[in-house]
């Protein structure tokens, strides 16, 4: 029946940016890649601060693990060297293979934790690892005059 | 060569490099020609190929060096920008390991530059650990290059010293043969090699010095730990270990693109709340959570629907009496705990509201509520809904199940006639209007807020309200009202007070002669008059900020002293480039310092000397105002313009006050 299509439209919430918030990098150890544990006050009544401390220590982890030095970036080195640096032609640098794992975690999370609670992280190399961002999302109530509810995070290349 | 900056891809940038990669390849081309084969056959065989295993080391650096993306920074987004606000200070300092670290604003970029990040003038972008930007490759070395610079220098030293070596012993074996074209050929060899050898190897040398030292050529030319403790430094061995052995690090610009979709779809899970809620007891004995607070999740509760106090974690009494009444004549509904601890008036009016609102976004949050146990049943006797739903501690969406809601809607009855809130969903057209996020009853408009995001959202709500459509507007009922009325006046009044303010500050800088340049800037001031970080209260515009060059200068264009106030707007500029574009990257970046910005007489000491004459040199221009300059246009055509509206206009009334 119209009407009941008509309320049904009314009925789809949409979701919309409210703000972003912004984690910054920790320099304390120099460097290296690591982000702040500080828990944001805008996301006091959003997400469970060890929710989110988790989400930072493990991706700190990671980059602590991308960016060791130890007998894997040795024998890339090596290797590059000897092939000319050819090899960067055909092989993913350990870096890179970090990353990748990194962004499957924070889809990953993004999928189980963060969208439930209207929050999305963005992988801080689309930033240039400079902030780790945090999207807010707020209900907007109608579909008419909201914006799309589905958002991507892809990156987009630049 | 990946510079994207205007100067890096100039013809002229081109020529050290091509002059570089030609005389490299040509003599060592020569010198495998020409000379080899006697050194193949006198000395050894195995010259020839060493030396060309060395070349393509060379040349293998080389082209690293100059093709690589040294570590640039992509530029910030709009959005983190804005976070810094408009009186956001010029440099933030950071703690690593023990040592002052000064971090700068980059008004090209957009964000504050992490430490050992430098703007490279040359290709317009911010590079990771810069280094130096070198002519003979055109490109930046930085944090992922450096290596294969230090490694091209390091082979090329033994290069040329090998060409020169070999070539020599060749010269003096053949001083019969001095007209020979092996000989020439050879002789003009060592020529090259021998020439260029002292400067490469001065500069190998000087870099050999760096790494060990732990430094940049930047740091060791600013002179930035020359006296003090260089915290990136870590040891000699470790330092070369690190530039050898260290994983390369990732390029951010231009990324492979994925697409990886999140749905992020209401409604939104809320964490449970701290068990230190200050509750209050209401006049009828109610148990309600303190108001500031319940405010603040106001159209996100997932209510349990127990009435009146509630916030999702507790299990409290059940509905009283009042609430099963009014639930039974509203539709079916979870009281919203915001409004319950109201007198009673105000309250059904509360109830009213949430039953408006919470027919549509707070039944769907009750079905998210899978995640925390169920919900008690059969509380609410009036929601068939909850009563389908609580079964299910499913994820939250798996809920949201299209045949509850034509029973929700069929529920919900004819909309109440003699009272809309003006959050309300359903405007007197039937259109669906949505509450804003953080709205609240004007009922609320008394209570005293704590948090800038609830004055924001407070001063949200008075500029929302102008804009209402009539018919919402008119349902207020009389409380409601005068509330409203009495608000927009204060608010007129607050915007009346502020425009004469400023007039009159205005006012006073055009009278004094010199009195915009002997305004201490923002910045050399103490950090502490910066004001609390976030605060948005409505203090008056601080010099050199966004809000201050709007009213002193472009906005009151109506003056004839239009004039200086551009020269205050220019003189503004955080210039920090050399080159003759500094003054169109200034005026471009003027607007956008939004306080990052500063007179030159305060400009930092670590600001280039090329800086400030040019920035002091374009005032006499300016005042004079008959020289309509490249720098005007490219006022207009700013290419980094990042600011809204407001400020293009700003723009197009400046040029036409110039004019």
């Amino acid at each position: 029946m119209a009407t009941e299509f008509h309320n049904l439209q009314e009925m789809q919430h949409c979701a919309s940016l409210v703000t972003k918030v912004f984690i910054q990098r920790d320099y304390s150890e120099g460097t290296v890649c690591r982000f702040q544990t500080k828990f944001p006050s805008e996301l006091n009544n959003r997400i469970e601060r060890t929710l989110l401390e988790e989400t930072v220590k493990t991706l700190n982890s990671y980059y602590m693990e991308a960016e060791k030095i130890g007998g894997q970036s040795y024998m890339e080195g090596c290797l590059a060297c000897a092939t000319a640096y050819i090899v960067f032609l055909c092989m993913e640098t350990r870096y890179e293979k970090v990353l990748k794992k990194i962004s499957g975690y924070i889809q990953e999370q993004n999928e189980k934790i963060y969208a439930p609670r209207g929050l999305l992280l963005t992988d801080p190399v689309e930033r240039g690892m400079r902030v780790l961002e945090v999207s807010i999302f707020e209900d907007q109530g109608s579909a008419g005059s909201s914006p799309s509810s589905t958002l991507s995070s892809d990156s987009s290349a630049r | 060569m990946p510079a994207s900056g205007a100067d890096a891809l100039k013809p002229s940038a081109f020529l050290p490099v091509c002059t570089a990669t030609c005389l490299l390849v040509g003599a060592t081309s020569l010198f495998f020609v020409f000379t080899c084969p006697w050194l193949a056959a006198t000395i050894c065989p195995a010259v020839p190929p060493c030396c060309a295993i060395l070349f393509l080391f060379v040349l293998a650096n080389f082209t690293m060096a100059t093709f690589m993306d040294a570590g640039v920074l992509p530029v910030a987004s709009e959005d983190e920008d804005k976070d810094d606000g408009f009186r956001a200070p010029l440099y933030k300092n950071v703690d690593i390991k023990g040592v002052q670290v000064r971090m700068k604003w980059c008004a090209s970029c957009h964000f504050y530059r992490p430490p050992r990040c430098s703007h490279c003038s040359v290709c317009d972008h911010c590079v990771e650990d810069f280094d130096h930007h070198c002519p003979w490759v055109n490109n930046c070395i930085g944090r992922r290059n450096y290596r294969y610079f230090f490694l091209f220098l390091l082979s090329l030293t033994f290069h040329m010293v090998a060409v020169f070596t070999f070539g020599l012993i060749y010269v003096l074996h053949h001083m019969n043969d001095l007209w020979k074209l092996h000989f020439t050929v050879t002789v003009v060899v060592i020529s090259i090699s021998g020439l260029f050898l002292l400067p490469v190897l001065g500069l190998t040398g000087f870099h050999l010095y760096l790494v060990s030292r732990g430094r940049t050529t930047n740091e060791q030319v600013t002179g930035k730990f020359q006296g003090g403790v260089n915290p990136f430094t870590q040891g000699c061995c470790n330092n070369m270990e690190y530039l050898v052995c260290s994983p390369i690090s990732p390029k951010y610009m231009a990324r492979p693109c994925k697409k990886s979709i999140v749905h992020v779809q209401p409604p939104f899970l809320r964490p449970e709340l701290d068990q230190q809620m200050p509750m209050k007891v209401g006049d009828n004995g109610l148990h309600t959570l303190a108001l500031e607070n319940k405010l603040l999740k106001a159209s996100e509760q997932q209510a349990n629907i127990k009435g009146p106090d509630l916030c999702s974690g507790f299990r409290e009494s059940p509905v009283r009496g009042i609430h099963q009444g009014s639930v039974s004549v509203q539709p079916p509904l979870q009281p919203n705990t915001v409004y319950s601890s109201l007198p009673l008036n105000s309250r059904s009016l509360a109830l009213k509201h949430s039953c408006r609102y919470g027919s549509k976004s707070q039944l769907p949050a009750m079905q998210s509520d899978g995640w925390r146990s169920s919900p008690p049943r059969g509380i609410v006797t009036s929601s068939t809904l909850l009563a389908n739903q609580s079964s299910n501690d499913g994820p939250p969406f798996n809920n949201f199940i299209n045949p509850t809601e034509p029973q929700l809607m069929s529920q919900r009855g004819a909309p109440s006639v003699n009272f809309h809130s003006h959050f309300m969903m359903l405007g007197s057209d039937g259109s669906v209007q949505c509450p804003p996020p953080h709205s609240y009853s004007p009922v609320f408009m008394g209570v005293t807020r704590q948090s800038p995001h609830l004055r924001d959202s407070l001063r949200d709500l008075v500029s929302q309200d102008t804009t209402l459509p009539k018919s919402a507007a008119a349902r207020y009922d009389n409380f409601s009202k005068t509330i409203m009325a009495s608000i927009n006046e204060r608010r007129e009044l607050e915007e009346r007070e502020r425009m004469l303010h400023l007039q009159a500050r205005s006012q006073a800088h055009y009278c004094a002669d010199v009195g915009i340049y002997d305004i201490p800037s923002k910045r050399s001031l103490a950090p502490d008059n910066a004001g609390p970080p976030g605060s948005r209260g409505p203090t008056p515009p601080a010099y050199g900020s966004r809000e201050f060059l709007m009213s002193t200068g472009i906005l009151t264009y109506g003056m004839r002293t239009s004039p200086l106030s551009n020269s205050s707007t220019l003189s503004l500029t955080h210039g920090s480039k050399t080159s003759s574009s500094q003054l169109q990257n200034c005026s471009s970046s003027s607007l956008q310092n939004k306080g990052r910005s500063s007179s030159p007489a305060y400009c930092p000491s670590e600001r280039q000397t090329q800086a400030v004459p040019s920035s002091t040199s374009t005032l006499p221009r300016l005042t004079s105002t008959n020289s309509s300059a490249p720098p005007y246009t490219s006022y207009a055509t700013a290419k980094r313009s990042s600011l809204p509206f407001p400020s293009e206009g700003k723009e197009s009334v400046t040029l036409g006050a110039l004019k």
